[in-house]
Formats: C-alpha cells, structure tokens, sequence
C-alpha cells in the first residue's frame, strides 16, 4: 500500500481528491481542460502525480469549448474543470453552447466549504443553480460519501440517449474527506432511454406510397454515426437528402443524392426539396427556427415522419405527425428491414438531382478586393480528405456551412444550437487533441476572434498546430447584414474601428503568421498553413460590402427568399 | 391536474419549476410532500391549459429526478379554502365552483384557495 491509502479502523481509504482523478482515470479520461483556483489545490495535486493531460487555457469558457471539440471529435466525454465562483460563471457559456448542440461535456466546478455554502464566502457563486438549465442534468456533491458514484453517474448520463453536458460542483471539503473503497467500488446505473417504434408501420405506409419523399437529417446523425445507412436508405427510397448545420459532415456531400444544407442560409435546392416533398423522413433533428423559417407555413403540404432519441423533442416545434422515438442508427435500419418491397418510379430523383447541378454557381471568384467565398472555396478544394474545419459565428459559419465541401472522413464542427462566437478556436485546439494526424482549421471572423485570441498562448505552449483562417473584414458582419437589409443601413456598433493587427497579435504570442489581400496567393497560403508545425493564422483580408446570401428573412418562408448574385431559376411547383 | 414523483433532496423543486418557467406556464395550485416511500416525494399541481401541460409532461420526464410524471384526471373537482372574515378564520372545501362561488360571496378580508389539487 502506497503512502496515499489511509487505514480508518481496518477501512481502507483515500482523500476525496484521490478518489476524483482515480474515477477520471477508471472513465478512460487522458485529458482535461481548466484553469485551477483555491479550492481546487489538492485535487490539482493528486492531477499532477496521475497520467492525466492537464491543458492550462487562458479562460474557462475555452476550456468548454476545448472539452467539447474533443468529444464532437473521439465521440467521447469531454473533461473541463473550473474553479468556484468567477471560473464557474466563466465556464457557463461552454457548457451552454455543448448542452444546445447535445455534446457529452464533462463540467468540474471546484466549490467553497460546506460549512459556509450560501453565506457569500469569497468566491462563492452557486454554480449548481447557474448550470441547471443549461446541463443535461447537474449534481452538487455535500456527502463525501457520494462522491464516486455521482461521478460514475455523470459519465454514463452524458452519454446515454441524447448526449448532453453534465456538471457536477464539489465543495473543496469534499476533496479532503475520506472515500472508502466500499464507497469506490459501488456500481451505479441509470434508466434505458426510452424507445417508441409502435408508429413503425405508418411510416413504412407513408414512405412506400410516397412520389416524393425527402430525407432531412439532423446532429443525431452525426452523434450516431448513422451517415452510411441513411444513404442505403436514401438510395432505395430514391430520396434527396438534406442536412441541417449540425449534420453537416454526417452524409458525403459529393453524392448527387445529397443536397446540402437547408435553411436560412442553406442551399436553395435543399430547401426546395423540404418544402416540396410529400413525405418528409426527419432524423435527429428538432425542427430549428433557423431551418424551419415560419413555422406555421413549413411543412404545410407535407406528412412529416419524425424520428429522434429524445422523446420531448417528437411534437415540440412540428405537431401531428408519425414519431419513432429512438436512435437514428437503430430506426434507419428498421426502416431499410420494413422498406425492402418498395419500387418506385425515378422521376423525383431524377429531377432533383438535375436541379442540384443547375443549382450550383461559380464561386471561385478571381478579383480583388478577395472575397471569403474564394477562401472557403479553396479550403474545399485543398484541404485533405480527413480534414476537421471548425467555424465561429456569423457570416463566416455561414459561408463556411453553404461552400465547404464535406465528404469522406472530413469534419465539420460549429455552434449550431447557441451560436457562440468565439467557439471555433478553442473547439479546433480541442478537435486536434483528440486527432493529432489531421489538419484542423478554424474558419473565423475577426469579431468572433477577438473573444478568443487569448487562445494562441495554450495552442503555442501546449504545441497544437492549428490554422486559423480568418476572415478580416473589420465588421461585425452578420449583424452589419441585417442592419443593411432590415434597418435601412443605420449601421451602429458593428464596424471595428480598433481592431489589432492580427498578424503581429499571433506572432506575439509565437504562432506563425501571413496576411493575405489578393485572390492569387490564397491557395498557396492555405498550403502553408496545412505543413505548418506551429499554429498558424492566416489573415485574409476580405471585402467587407460582400453579404452572405443567398437568405430566407427570419420568420419567413424561403419563398421570400433573397438570393443575391446566385439566380437560380427554381425547380417550380 | 398533474402528478410528480420525484427524490425527495434539495434542488429537485427548482429543476421542476424550471420546466414550467421555460414554458411559460402558470401553476395554478401546488402540493409537495412526503410520501409513502423512504426518500422519495410527491408533487401534485394543477395547470389550466392542458394542452402546455401535456408538452411540459415529456421534459419532465427527461428528469433524472422525476421517477414518475403523469397526467391525473381531476374528475371529483375538489378545493380548498382558508377565509379570514370579521368572524374569525373559516375553512372551505368541495367542489372548485362551490369553493369559489363561497370565497367571491363572503367578501373575505383575506383568502387562501388552491384549486384541483387535493
């Protein structure tokens, strides 16, 4: 027996902060991500005698993105930790962001004493209260005694049914409480998530005797791995496939079959085949404002068969319609299994697809000043096969979603649910962690950067060589969009008028660093930053008139659709 | 009318109730207590729109710490009422119409009344 283990009587035990890492490392955790603080010192100084990778970021909230990133990336629990008060409001918005787009995030916060709870102790904030509506479920551990098993408990709900965030806040007494190996040993379980395929046979009905049926996929594809087998299903139903922001990646964008993205800011083609199908499959998707528009007009001359793992989700946004409560992997298969007699004429197929082909226009643009299509175009068309993008929020994000290209082992991470700005950086450091062998790029804004840029210091020191591809208009751009076209271009608070220079603000904190203005030296650069050893950030400098168009105006339907410098004629009625 | 076995620890109320707030629905009347099994509770609280209470009934079954959530029918319309009148404390129960019609006549300078949920 080492000299951690403790005799009590013949009980034997270890302090609390022992038992913590012990059960990390019992849930395969290699590496987590925080910033420590006073009431977290003991179970830092078990961390450091433990195999464990701690990651030092510069602000909790990346810390969340960094734990989120890395399990959007291995499919697993991603660890955070942040001390009391001020590092558990910090760390809020992370979590946040990983409960809205259902990412299994382990969330640590360290708490005051027991003993002074709720009288105001110094940094003290109750962060139990503060994460409850916005975790999967959270704990605030008072019994030592209870220790192991709530952890044990944290990992299994994170990622049973729909993933989601878990939080659990340890008062710094608990950390120095005794755990007996009775206590470390006790199994725990949690309730089976809830299956309903009892509308099974109405779904097959209305799939075999549909002339157009459309497939709309949704993260839950992307959580479940599902992508292969919706496209034998896509195939044998003869059905478009569309994808929402968070599926983006989980079926290969190169089929003819798949459409894209659909939504405010989708593809015209995938949004004319959501709104004129006649039987609309939906698979782990809740029916987004963002993807729905109006919600009483969409999906009016539609039958909806609506399939997701979480039960609150069938009938929330679209009521009325056939729902199979399961997973989209188990429920795609059944649905191949019951669909094997259908034949079906190709006429829809066919003209889908020749209206995908019509509805793609040139965006290699050759002119300066450079605009950021020609940039998200030629990530596209360098980057290799297995290569992970991640985007911040706003124009960029969009771009990125309508022009990047995913297929093959490619990956496309971004805050669909919260829309956090600032998420994509930190989610790439976090995403290359967990797979070191591809390039991950960031597509960002220089509003979103901004928020983040503290970052380059843990991607430097912990030798993470992402690239940076930002997209420098000097403009809150989405909101400088929406101030053009729905406020009569009184712009307020969207131009930057100090922003650094992002070239001297990377090479501070000893990343590399170009600047690129003309449209002939982004393939080069972007090669560059693919071979860099370090993190990289290439600032292109881009013409901040251009709008990210073609859009469907919020709470409207895509019949108002604006289309900008893409004509495409439509497919009619 | 609305029925909630929950465990019986700190936090569970605000995980309930944040339910209800998110959804915006108004509770009308609630009772929370023990019950018949060790360390667990009961939550019984009546909604006037059934149709939101049938949508919030499905998060609250996501819970980790509702065991059960249903909807119970509130057929035998029963209520509750403490009147204060210049006569002293007086209490009311029966129906909600006769509870109700009871409370508005008297006048009373102060009242407490829960609805469906007894």
């Amino acid at each position: 027996m080492g000299p951690l283990r403790a005799m009590i009587g013949s009980v034997r035990t270890m302090k609390g902060a022992r038992a913590a890492v012990e059960l990390l490392k019992q849930q395969n955790v290699d590496i987590m991500f925080g910033i420590p603080g006073g009431v977290l010192l003991s179970f830092y100084n078990e961390l450091a005698q433990s195999d464990i990778r701690h990651v030092l970021v510069r602000h909790e909230q990346c810390a969340g993105h960094m734990a989120d990133g890395y399990a959007r990336v291995s499919k697993k629990p991603g660890v955070c930790i942040a001390t009391s008060g001020p590092g558990a409001t910090n760390l809020v918005t992370g979590v946040a962001t990983a409960f809205m787009d259902s990412s299994p995030v382990i969330a640590l916060t360290g708490q005051v004493a027991t003993g002074v709870l709720g009288n105001d102790a110094f940094q003290e904030a109750d962060a139990f209260s503060l994460m409850m509506p916005v975790t999967k479920h959270n704990f605030r551990i008072t019994d030592p005694a209870l220790l192991p098993e709530t952890i044990k408990k944290a990992f299994l709900i994170a990622t049973t049914g729909r993933y989601g965030p878990v939080h659990i806040d340890i008062p710094v007494d608990i950390f120095n409480a005794d755990i007996t190996d009775e206590q470390m040993a006790k199994e725990v379980k949690v309730p089976k998530p809830k299956k309903n395929l009892a509308g099974l046979l109405d779904a097959v009905k209305l799939l075999e005797k549909a002339e157009r049926p459309t497939i709309m996929v949704g993260g839950g594809v992307t959580w479940s791995r599902a992508g292969p087998d919706i496209m034998r299903l896509a195939e044998m139903l003869m059905a478009p496939v569309v994808t929402t922001l968070m599926a983006k990646g989980s079926v290969p964008e190169n089929h003819p079959l798949v459409l894209g993205v659909c939504g405010m800011h989708g593809r015209q083609v995938a949004n004319y085949a959501l709104n004129n199908c006649d039987v609309l499959l939906a698979i782990g998707t809740r029916f987004s404002d963002r993807v729905t528009g109006k919600l009483s007009e969409f999906g009016m001359k539609t039958k909806v068969v609506h399939v997701d793992i979480d039960s609150s989700e069938i009938g929330k946004n679209v009521k009325g319609r056939v729902g199979l409560v399961g997973d989209a992997w188990t429920v795609v298969n059944a649905l191949i299994a019951g669909l094997q007699m259908r034949t079906k004429t190709a006429t829809w197929r066919d003209r889908i697809i020749q209206l995908n082909k019509e509805c793609t226009c040139d965006y290699n643009f050759k002119s300066d000043p450079l605009k950021p299509q020609k940039i998200v175009f030629e990530l596209s068309r360098i980057l290799p096969d297995d290569a992970i993008v991640t985007t911040e929020v706003g124009q960029n994000q969009m771009w990125a979603s309508h022009f990047f290209k995913c297929y093959g082992k490619r990956m496309f991470i971004t805050s669909g649910g919260l829309g956090t700005m600032g998420f994509g950086f930190p989610a790439a450091i976090g995403a290359k962690m967990a797979r070191p062998e591809s390039v991950v790029a960031d597509i960002a804004g220089d509003g979103s950067l901004q928020m983040v840029s503290h970052e380059f210091a843990t991607a430097v020191e912990n030798d993470v060589p992402v690239m940076v591809c930002l997209l420098n208009n000097g403009w809150l751009g989405m909101v400088k969009q929406w101030q053009k076209l729905f406020y009569e271009s009184r712009y307020i608070a969207t131009k930057f008028g100090g922003s650094p220079d992002f070239v001297k603000l990377a090479e501070a904190y000893g990343a590399d660093a170009i600047r690129v203005e003309r449209h002939s030296e982004v393939a080069e650069a972007i090669k560059r930053g693919i071979k860099s050893e370090v993190p990289i950030l290439l600032d292109f400098v881009v013409d901040p008139e251009e709008d990210v168009l073609p859009m469907n105006p919020p709470g409207k339907s895509s019949a108002d659709c604006i289309k900008g410098r893409c004509q495409w004629k439509g497919g009619g009625i | 009318m609305m029925m909630l076995l929950v465990y019986d620890q700190p936090g569970v109320m605000q995980r309930v109730m944040g339910e209800f707030n998110r959804k915006r629905i108004n509770v009308e009347t609630i009772v929370v207590g023990k019950c018949e099994m060790p360390e667990r509770a009961r939550i019984v609280l009546a909604i006037e729109d059934k149709e939101k209470a049938t949508g919030v009934l499905e998060h609250l079954r996501a819970l980790h710490e509702v065991i059960e959530a249903d909807l119970v029918d509130h057929s035998r319309h029963e209520a509750y009422a403490l009147v204060q009148t210049g006569e002293g404390l007086c209490r009311v129960t029966g129906s909600v119409e006769e509870v109700d019609s009871i409370v508005r006549k008297s006048k009373p300078e102060k009242y407490v009344q829960t609805m469906n949920a007894i």
